[in-house]
């Protein structure tokens, strides 16, 4: 495990090298509560690298194997965390953002700050930070709080899935993220729609996320949507060979 | 591949577990037929965790984003530590000694 101490909270991040020539760097951002960066690490960690990406993922404040402060978790954090990461990383050049969910949402935020510094956005059942996406994840956070008192039921028959309730009902008792988060400072939508990299954003055809993508089409001209049948907000778990058969010759076309 | 070298790698693979497991990891067993989750109780990102300190011990030589790849973060738990011990001393065996 690698820990780094950026804007003054020590992260845990991993790296894997490009395998060949060096074609071009992408950043894996993860979701909130339950997920970390092993979600991205087993799915897309080795392809990225095999097409000549260096990858480098880490965990979100308060998730993983990051530190988890009591407060701090409002959106501009989040995007402060990435910024002094980079730093950190030395990247050469314009990057690749990669979100699951809320990892999506600081790809956006973190572009609508640095414009030049993107080189591309893919999301997976994420938005831009709007008030609707915000409202939603508001009702989200509140929902999974009243949740946890299932979670001794749950862990008889389901053990792995009672184990992700438990990391999220630590991080939402444990800390102030679920006031904080919903409360934060939204990006001006004129500085979103300075965003004008490729985006590319994938949804389930079964969850109610992709309910955004016409506000994110308008907002973001250039961006291609694609819906995967059957799949809900779990698409980057479930789903992983048909997430790695649109990302990947995306990217593909936009790296030189 | 010759036994002292497995009991070796397995060696180094059990003292990366313990590191991760802090506190826990001190009374653990740790074999080649030990499982990630349910003998020691390690979420996929205590797993996956395992890749920077990977990389520090073997350099290159050992692709661990490759072992992973196409496990969901389900099965990753259910890998026994000899499936990893194996795959670093066949990786080994690729690349020419430099010591």
């Amino acid at each position: 495990m690698s820990m780094v101490r950026a804007n003054g909270i020590a992260l845990h991040v991993e790296e894997v090298p490009p395998i060949g020539a060096h074609r071009g760097t992408v950043v894996l951002i993860h979701g909130m509560t339950s997920d970390s960066m092993a979600s991205w690490f087993l799915t897309l960690a080795h392809p990225l690298s095999e097409a000549g990406m260096r990858v480098l993922l880490y965990d979100l404040r308060g998730h993983g194997r990051s530190a988890r402060p009591e407060s701090g978790y409002r959106l501009a954090d989040f995007v402060d965390d990435l910024e002094a990461l980079l730093a950190h990383w030395g990247t050469d050049g314009p990057v690749y953002l990669f979100g699951n969910s809320f990892g999506g949402t600081v790809a956006f935020a973190y572009a609508a700050r640095h414009p030049a510094a993107v080189a591309g956005i893919a999301t997976i059942e994420s938005a831009p930070p709007t008030g609707e996406w915000f409202a939603r994840m508001a009702r989200r956070l509140a929902r999974a709080a009243e949740t946890l008192a299932d979670a001794d039921a749950v862990a008889a028959s389901r053990p792995l899935v009672a184990r992700r309730m438990r990391a999220a009902s630590d991080l939402l008792a444990q800390t102030s993220i679920g006031e904080e988060l919903p409360a934060s400072d939204l990006p001006d939508p004129a500085a979103l729609a300075t965003i004008d990299c490729p985006v590319l954003c994938l949804y389930g055809g079964e969850s109610a996320v992709k309910e955004l993508a016409t506000a994110t089409e308008r907002l973001l001209p250039q961006s291609k949507h694609v819906v995967v049948p059957g799949q809900k907000h779990t698409l980057l778990i479930k789903a992983p060979d048909q997430v790695r058969a649109e990302v990947l010759p995306w990217l593909a076309t936009h790296v030189h | 591949m010759p036994l002292d070298q497995t009991a070796t790698i397995l060696a180094d693979v059990a003292g990366m577990l313990r590191s991760v497991l802090g506190d826990f990891g001190d009374d653990a067993e740790i074999t080649m037929d030990t499982t990630f989750r349910d003998d020691l109780g390690m979420e996929s990102i205590d797993v996956v965790s395992l890749a920077g300190r990977l990389q520090a011990r073997y350099g290159t030589a050992v692709n661990f984003a490759l072992f992973v790849s196409g496990l969901d973060v389900e099965s990753v738990g259910e890998l026994r530590v000899g499936q990893l011990v194996d795959y670093i001393a066949d990786s080994l065996a690729k690349v020419p000694a430099t010591s």
